[in-house]
């Protein structure tokens, strides 16, 4: 598949996604816009260097969580207690309000922005073949997610070629155009989920019967785990933990208290 | 009962939960439209689908019948999701995954996977938004705000609906065509007669 | 190698066996072709020897199978696979990995095959397949054929002791057949498997070497699962033939003459099929057969287009599709950004009422695309659209499905009311689904699901019917069965569009017929007339059967090659009052 080649592609799969999983959940615990602001921005340049991610992708791949993030802070902003900041009308925006909102996002952002350079450096199929080598994920496990895979890919066709079969004989409205609404979605949706099944079934007696579980078995092409992804690893959880020592030194660290407010 | 999963039954459970998750997705995006209209609310109204995240571990747990299927449907299904749809949520998803798995799976497991009537389905979809919920307000900060209680019902009311009962309506439909013969479901069903 | 003891398989659901006592031995190296209507039990068969029955699918089994020595029983489907390789029946959904060629490593791999040897070795496999240039594809954009290619070689590359081919050209065009054909004999050249081979295309199949192609020794199933016969494929289908087509089986065109021709003077035993003189006296007889209404396209020039295309251009992209859906930011990472180019263009086609137009073109070449456009279900890239509201017949009945009893998917869409219930239940008694009217449409046959789908797009009496390859994957009865509604349709003044890589059907059914290739429309005319035309037939890699080329050279007209094939058609007894056949033929004919 193609995934450009570079730094951060280089690094073993598995490495990456631990220290992803590693990272996000110790944000969870970060309740403070400043230890977040200062991870995003270093994150955001780890990855534009170390993936070579093009400008376009990099802001297309921000939308989704940047609209989560504006989503957070207007909320908490709006539906917090606390000192009041500005009103208007029925709505009230507290400091406090802001302070979490903020936090959140931001820390929404970090995660974000590192699954982004995650998703742009990893071909999923490696990831799940290092995660069976290095990470002793099950033969059969890793296939059926790969199988999983191969239905995702099939899903917009096989939806849409649905979609078609359905519409034919459904009634038209006034510009002609076939009926959609809930229950064309429901019906289709459920075909969509017999005619999958079926393909399951076929796909693991395919996979039975070309021998998948057989031992031995040799991997064609194995993915490599050197020392390199070591010192990547100690690198990045030395920055991470650096910053968040260093804002706890400076008392701007805040944890989940907050929420009591 | 510790039945091992085939690889037909992991196979089965991933592409359950690819073709859910797909569903859910197209379903959310007519819904975002509304959302976003509700503007600061919109926040608010994306609970009311969260029941339909739920579906997948009730109709895997139901169709396979053995003990952590419903666990590992989630779990598989949000893989799929972060490796390969390269979610923003990033690996979390996975743990929200497990949770709400476990919970939906539970009332399941306390009946030994022999009853699978409404009123277990119903619990299940409540047991499950009730676990994520508390791993997501923590994740979202959801405490101490005013929005609390009224996100806690809002989510198990869906739970109930989208993640429980209507998971009933589609598992007796997919045993009506006789796609999961193969299965323990359909076992049971063809001893029933 | 491989024993079969007095073998009954029987599922949960079924009252009556699938299999029956079968017995079948089978020495290293050696080949069976098994033969069967649809139902008769060939792909049961099969599952069988690989262990998916029992281990994967329910089904109670008496007696023993025992393949190298073990009981299939006592193993699992993965260690059986050290001798068996299976290609399973829709093999392009058996595709399990993302790339053509981990999709081929993946059997190597498994046996431990030394990573240095795989690449070479996918390559001969998919070479042998004819796919070689297929190896850095994304199985998510081959088209049907080229996946049951990819997985052929898949089942070969291993080189299992045991190969178990259920349907290998279901969906192939000419060529890909041949392709097929080929990378059989080399595998069986190469290094001696034993096969089981189950095919309904037998003549395509076997191609110009007639039975020499065929596998030495046949078995043949009969409706009730038990073996009818096993022997020597040439001596087996001389004995069997006339039981064999009345069965519905397609036969290879050498057989089925001397089956319907048999027993006539002349036909000495060297001379056979289309060589012997009695079968050509008979053929010709057929074609004389005034008497029978030969439908070929008459007046229906007169009538003025119900649906008509000028300039028409069809593509499945959508432009905008590339840069949607950001939050799924790799999606378009496999999507080559190749400039936006439409399947065909250019296509003026006009299709008037009672005329049944046949849409031929190679793989890929945009037969569905076109239809679906048609249809109004794909925007057109250019050039426009205009006529009635057709109506459509999918090439895979499960995705039109809507309904829990196939009277409701009959019924769906229509306003309820007495009226509609007599409509369905007149077309449940027309396409003989009166016994099935409350089964769930999922649980039927392969035939009975097409003929659903059928009956339940002609429920709504559009004024044009497009099907999408209504005859694929079916046996002989069951093709006769949707081309006579098809044609009962037509009669009723219905105009027809199909798209088919049946060749003998098309010339059985159309009155005109339209050939795609190269991005365009490369010929369009009475459909003998097209059939005549070598080099619109030879761009879409069409290839003609034996017996349309010998009939268009020989039967004098037009109309009498067309009698002819409706003849021969005769001779498969109609299990049930199969609508229109009558309407086609009269029946004062049957001899
Ligand atoms: N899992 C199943 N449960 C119940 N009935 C089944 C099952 N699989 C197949 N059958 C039925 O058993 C009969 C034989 O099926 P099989 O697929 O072997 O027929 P076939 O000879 O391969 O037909 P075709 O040529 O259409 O493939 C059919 O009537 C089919 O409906
Ligand atoms: N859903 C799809 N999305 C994008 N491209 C597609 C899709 N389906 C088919 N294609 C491509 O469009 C072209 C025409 O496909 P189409 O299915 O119309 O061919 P066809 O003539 O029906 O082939 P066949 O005889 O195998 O059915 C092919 O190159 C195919 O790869
Ligand atoms: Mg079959
Ligand atoms: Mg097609």
């Amino acid at each position: 598949m193609t995934v450009t080649d570079s730094a951060l592609a280089r690094r073993n799969p598995t490495v990456k996604f631990a220290l992803l999983f590693a990272v996000s959940v110790a944000l969870l615990f970060v309740f403070d816009p400043f230890t977040s602001a200062a991870l995003y921005v270093i994150a955001l340049v780890a990855v534009i260097a170390s993936s070579g991610i093009r400008p376009r992708a990099l802001l297309l791949g921000h939308l989704p969580f940047v609209g989560v993030a504006v989503g957070l802070v207007l909320v908490n902003a709006l539906s917090r207690p606390g000192v009041e900041v500005v009103r208007f009308g029925v709505l009230r925006v507290t400091e406090e309000g802001l302070e979490v909102g903020a936090a959140l996002g931001l820390r929404t952002l970090v995660i974000g922005v590192l699954s982004l350079g995650f998703i742009v450096s990893t071909d999923g199929v490696r990831l799940m073949t290092s995660l069976h080598e290095h990470a002793r994920l099950g033969l059969r496990v890793t296939y059926a997610v790969l199988a999983g895979y191969r239905t995702l890919e099939e899903l917009p066709r096989e939806w849409q070629l649905i979609r078609h079969a359905h519409a034919v004989r459904a009634g038209v409205d006034r510009r002609g155009r076939p009926r959609g609404g809930l229950g064309a979605f429901g019906r289709a949706a459920f075909a969509l989920l017999v005619v999958s099944l079926r393909r399951a079934e076929r796909l693991a007696i395919a996979l039975e019967s070309r021998g998948l579980g057989l031992s031995p078995r040799t991997t064609w092409r194995p993915v490599a785990l050197t020392a390199t992804d070591g010192v990547f690893a100690a690198g990045v959880i030395a920055v991470v933990g650096g910053v968040i020592t260093a804002s706890a030194a400076f008392g701007a660290l805040r944890g989940a208290e907050v929420l009591a407010g | 009962m510790w039945k091992r999963l085939t690889l037909k039954d992991l196979v089965l459970v991933a592409v359950l939960g690819t073709v859910l998750g797909f569903l859910y997705w197209a379903l959310v995006q007519a819904w975002t439209a509304l959302s976003v209209l509700m503007g600061p609310a919109g926040d608010l109204a994306q609970h009311f689908l969260l029941g339909g995240w739920l579906i997948v571990a009730p109709i895997a747990v139901a169709i396979v019948r053995k003990p952590f299927v419903g666990v590992i449907a989630e779990i598989l299904a949000s893989i799929v999701e972060v490796v390969f749809l390269g979610s923003a949520v990033g690996p979390l998803l996975i743990v929200a995954a497990a949770i709400q798995g476990a919970g939906s799976e539970l009332p399941f497991a306390l009946t030994r996977y022999r009853r699978f009537g409404w009123a277990v389905y119903a619990l299940s979809g409540l047991c499950g938004a009730g676990f994520v919920f508390f791993y997501s307000a923590f994740r979202s900060g959801w405490y101490g705000q005013d929005l609390f209680l009224l996100r806690l019902v809002v989510q198990l009311v869906s739970g109930i609906v989208l993640g429980g009962l209507l998971a009933k309506v589609v598992v007796d439909g997919l045993a009506k065509t006789g796609v999961v013969d193969n299965f323990a479901i359909g076992r049971e069903l063809a001893r029933k007669g | 190698m491989l024993s079969i003891e007095a073998v009954t398989v029987a599922f949960t659901r079924r009252r009556d066996p699938v299999l029956r006592d079968v017995c079948l031995d089978l020495a290293p190296g050696e080949q069976v072709l098994v033969l069967g209507s649809s139902g008769a039990g060939k792909s049961t068969l099969l599952q069988l020897v690989s262990g998916v029955i029992p281990h994967s699918v329910v089904a109670t089994v008496d007696g023993t199978v025992t393949v190298g020595g073990v009981d299939t029983r006592d193993t699992t489907v993965v260690e059986l696979s050290r001798t068996v390789g299976l290609l399973a029946q829709d093999p392009a959904s058996g595709v399990c990995l993302p790339t053509v060629e981990e999709e081929v490593a993946l059997p190597l791999e498994n046996r431990a095959v030394d990573p240095a040897a795989i690449s070479g070795r996918i390559d001969t496999a998919l070479a042998a397949a004819g796919v070689g240039h297929l190896r850095e594809r994304r199985t998510a954009r081959l088209s049907g054929g080229e996946g049951q290619r990819v997985s052929l070689a898949a089942a070969l590359v291993a080189e299992p002791a045991v190969l178990l081919l259920d349907e290998p050209t279901s969906m192939l065009d000419s060529a890909g057949v041949a392709a097929v054909r080929s990378a059989i004999a080399s595998s069986v050249a190469r290094y001696a498997p034993a096969v089981i081979l189950v095919e309904h295309r037998l003549d395509e199949f076997a191609g110009r070497a007639g039975l020499d192609a065929l596998p030495g020794r046949s078995i043949v199933l009969d409706a009730a699962g038990a073996v009818a016969a096993d022997g020597p494929t040439r001596e087996v289908l001389s004995v069997h033939g006339r039981d064999l087509i009345a069965a519905g089986c397609w036969l290879p065109l050498e057989s089925e003459l001397d089956a319907v021709f048999g027993g006539r003077s002349g036909a000495a035993p060297s001379h056979t099929g289309l060589s012997s003189p009695g079968v050509r006296a008979g053929l010709l007889e057929f074609a004389g057969a005034t008497e029978i209404a030969s439908p070929v396209l008459a007046a229906t020039e007169l009538a003025a287009p119900v649906l008509a295309a000028t300039g028409l251009a069809v593509s499945r992209e959508r432009r905008p599709r590339r840069t949607r859906e950001p939050r799924r930011p790799r999606r378009g990472r496999d999507a080559r950004p190749e400039p936006f180019a439409p399947v065909l263009a250019g296509v003026d086609l006009e299709v008037r009422p009672g005329e049944i137009v046949a849409l031929l073109g190679a793989n890929g070449a945009g037969k569905s695309t076109l239809l679906l456009t048609l249809a109004g279900l794909l925007p057109p890239a250019a050039g426009t659209v205009v006529g009635a509201r057709p109506g459509m017949v999918f090439q895979n009945p499960e995705h039109q499905f809507v309904a829990h009893t196939v009277a409701g998917e009959i019924g769906f869409g229509l306003a309820p009311g007495p009226a509609t219930d007599a409509l369905v239940a007149r077309l449940l008694d027309d396409h003989g689904l009166a016994h099935l009217a409350q089964q769930h449409p999922h649980r039927l046959s392969g035939g009975e699901k097409r003929r659903v789908s059928v009956a339940a797009m002609l429920a709504h009496g559009r004024a044009v019917l497009l099907a999408d390859e209504p005859t694929f994957a079916l046996d002989r009865r069951a093709t006769i069965g949707v081309t006579s509604a098809l044609r009962a349709a037509a009669t009723d003044g219905t105009a027809v569009v199909f798209s088919s890589h049946d060749l003998r059907t098309v010339a059985t059914l159309a009155d005109r017929a339209v050939v795609i290739a190269e991005g365009g429309v490369v010929a369009d005319g009475p459909v003998f007339d097209v059939l005549r035309d070598a080099s619109a037939l030879e761009s879409a890699s069409i290839e003609l059967p034996a017996l349309v080329e010998w009939l268009l050279q020989n039967a004098g007209s037009d109309a009498g090659v067309r009698r002819a094939l409706l003849r021969l058609d005769e001779q498969v007894p109609a299990d049930r009052p199969a609508v229109g056949q009558t309407a086609a033929v009269p029946s004062t004919v049957a001899s």
